[in-house]
């Protein structure tokens, strides 16, 4: 157990040392995603460095309680788990916050559990910000055309012949270049969770 | 199947996700998929299932929407602009504002006690900051609100107001004092008095290396400052810039935020968890959560005078976790390798308080505020007032000085002179110079023995202990800082009421030096 007096903090000595690793891979990763989350949430610039770190210390503080389940990637997948629980905490804080709620309500209903629309509604929102997090850092890897044309078919519905033709590229490298930023967008959320 | 004369091929689509195609391969699967639909959804199956596909497109579709409407490619997945902050800045001052009474006075957001608020004037990382009129006192005041998120139980609002209450009875003039401490309404605030002031964060930002006599005279009023807080057990827990305060106009320092740093920890640790403290300034025991004593203290204060230094922090990393871990691990880049103006003697402070054990560190701020002070004489007054003791004993005696230079030197001459193979036996070799003469000689070794470095088998174990020895002379600070010394040498220094020979050699040694 912590003593109230210890600052928890983000270099833990984990029980299970083959864990460290895949605790400092988790933080290369998510680390990241957080910092754009917090900018996305309202927080001023200059508190986006503080909350990140406050966040990641929430996730840290909870580092013993994992119990190895015996299935593949056990830790890491716990670690998800309680990073998302965190993050989505801290998501529904904001709003209220932003929503000018405070004093007792806004305490109740901190404490209390959210209902279960209430709660899908966050892990959509949680599912929203990965993704956009992942096409804005994958995006670099890609050419502006093959970005446009992907962006062309799938986001705005349009044919693919027709925006062939628009960007004198053939359908085929199309079908392509989609497909290659959807699995990069993925395997990036990938890594992150 | 397809009408093209190319085969479906499974393992090409893979590969192609994973870009690892060649050019060639590329265009003939380009001109596939254009005809073969089986293959075009055989690949989008490959990238991802059909409910990956449509919530990656939802979700970037909904976030085009709602970033401007422009259904911009490039819009979308940027992140948000200036614009955006400063909406997002206005909704967090909400909690503040919200929580305050109606007020009759005109030009005012609202009322809090018998605090007239007149404007949002910062927000810092535990809450909001506004600036209020006392009327019936007729005095601007500060008033900084606790965050709602940061005020969530009794044993919270309790816990702060029980730590500002101890930094309210710190009196000192280098310590921002504490009017009032408010824990009995729903959001826990402090009023402390209004001044123009900026923090020592903001001046490094705007003028990078602060000149000698401020770092000093900076340094030396946070030093006391928290000298009085630690006489009365009070560690500040949270030094950084961004607590340091200076009152334009005046040439004076003061610290705040005192203790409040352990009264949101524990706020927080009752919840999902917020503590305070953006890590660059944490002491190595901070960092890693161990206990903390006044002497954590020290080392924050240590790398608040290196980034005085230096205009940068000393530990940086791209991430919080690879902050940390340079604090515990690594030691930070010399500060004169930065900063060339900074005295050795000065950096030498700096790196005992950036000393990773606690025990190693000077001992106390007392003891910081002294040294301090009298180096910040000494700059101003060359003439009167000598280096504190500490720095002076940083570098040997003068009459040993000369010798070990000398003597090192001497070793370093002798070794280079009997390592290096052109200088004494390769005269006498004979295969060498004739491998040196003919350019390809015919099975032999010597063009290899003739390139640079020459250096004679046998003798790595003799270089290594040459270099350990330099190293280690360098280390202690008796090679390189010795040519440092003479231009400090050149002040002339007055001998010390109770000199003796030997302290005349020290204070004097340019008699020495000069011919």
């Amino acid at each position: 157990m912590r003593q109230p007096q210890t600052h928890p903090s983000l270099i833990v000595r984990l029980k299970d040392r083959r864990n460290e690793p895949a605790w400092a891979e988790f933080l290369c990763a998510y680390e990241p995603f957080l910092w754009q989350l917090v900018r996305r949430q309202g927080t001023p610039e200059r508190h986006v460095a503080d909350i990140t770190q406050q966040l990641l210390m929430a996730v840290a503080r909870s580092l013993d309680g994992w119990r190895d389940d015996g299935q593949a990637a056990s830790f890491r997948r716990w670690l998800s788990r309680v990073a998302r629980n965190v993050v989505i905490k801290f998501m529904t804080r904001e709003r209220r916050q932003v929503t000018g709620q405070g004093g007792t309500d806004f305490l109740e209903q901190l404490e209390g559990q959210p209902d279960l629309a209430e709660s899908e509604r966050l892990q959509g929102l949680y599912e929203h910000e990965l993704i956009v997090w992942a096409a804005h850092e994958v995006r670099g890897d890609f050419r502006e055309t093959s970005w446009q044309a992907f962006w062309a078919t799938q986001i705005e519905g349009k044919g693919v012949a027709e925006v062939a033709a628009e960007l004198g590229i053939s359908p085929g490298s199309i079908y392509m270049s989609r497909s290659r930023i959807l699995a990069r967008i993925r395997e990036k959320i990938d890594d992150a969770m | 199947m397809s009408l093209n004369s190319d085969a479906c091929d499974h393992d090409l689509l893979r590969l192609s996700l994973d870009d690892r195609l060649s050019e060639q391969q590329e265009d003939a699967l380009a001109r596939h998929l254009t005809e073969c639909t089986n293959c075009q959804c055989e690949l989008a199956r490959l990238a991802g299932s059909d409910a990956d596909w449509s919530k990656v497109s939802l979700a970037l579709k909904y976030e085009a929407e709602s970033a401007c409407g422009a259904g911009n490619a490039t819009r979308a997945t940027t992140p948000r602009t200036e614009r955006d902050e400063d909406d997002a800045d206005d909704s967090s001052a909400d909690f503040a504002v919200d929580f305050l009474e109606p007020s009759s006075a005109p030009q005012t957001l609202g009322r809090l006690a018998d605090i007239d608020i007149l404007e949002v004037i910062g927000r810092g990382g535990m809450g909001v900051v506004l600036k209020g009129y006392q009327a019936e006192l007729k005095r601007l005041v500060a008033v900084k609100v606790l965050a709602p998120h940061l005020a969530v139980s009794a044993a919270a609002r309790k816990r702060f107001a029980r730590e500002a209450q101890a930094a309210a009875a710190i009196l000192h003039p280098n310590v921002m004092p504490i009017l009032t401490v408010h824990s009995g309404g729903k959001l826990p605030y402090l009023v402390m008095p209004f001044l123009a002031c900026e923090s020592l964060e903001q001046r490094i930002a705007r003028d990078g290396p602060l000149p000698l006599v401020d770092l000093l005279r900076i340094g030396m009023q946070s030093a006391q400052g928290l000298a009085a807080a630690h006489a009365q057990g009070i560690v500040h827990r949270d030094v950084k810039p961004a607590n340091i305060l200076l009152d334009l106009g005046v040439d004076r320092v003061m610290l705040t935020d005192f203790g409040l740093a352990r009264a949101i920890d524990d706020a927080s640790i009752t919840r999902t968890g917020l503590i305070a403290g953006t890590p660059q300034y944490m002491s190595p025991e901070q960092a890693r959560g161990e206990p903390l004593d006044a002497r954590s203290d020290l080392f924050s204060l240590g790398s608040v005078l290196y980034a005085m230094a230096a205009g940068r922090p000393p530990f940086r990393a791209e991430t919080s976790y690879g902050i940390l871990r340079r604090i515990t691990d690594s030691d930070p880049r010399p500060v004169r390798e930065i900063n060339e103006e900074i005295p050795t003697w000065l950096a030498a402070i700096i790196d005992k308080m950036l000393a990773k054990a606690p025990a190693d560190r000077l001992e106390s701020a007392q003891r910081v505020a002294a040294i301090l002070e009298q180096c910040l004489a000494h700059v101003q007054q060359p003439t009167l007032a000598p280096l504190p003791d500490f720095c002076r004993a940083r570098r040997p005696p003068r009459w040993l000085t000369v010798p070990l230079v000398i003597c090192c030197a001497t070793v370093a001459l002798v070794a280079a002179f009997l390592l290096w193979p052109g200088s004494i036996d390769r005269p006498a070799a004979p295969a060498s110079d004739s491998a040196a003469s003919d350019p390809s000689p015919a099975g032999s070794v010597p063009t290899a023995d003739n390139s640079t470095p020459r250096m004679p088998v046998g003798s790595a174990t003799e270089w290594d202990a040459v270099a350990d020895q330099l190293d280690q002379l360098d280390r202690d600070g008796r090679v390189f800082e010795t040519r440092n010394q003479r231009e400090w040498d050149r002040l002339p220094i007055p001998l010390p009421p109770e000199t003796n020979s030997d302290s005349d050699l020290i204070s004097r040694p340019h008699l020495e030096n000069d011919p």
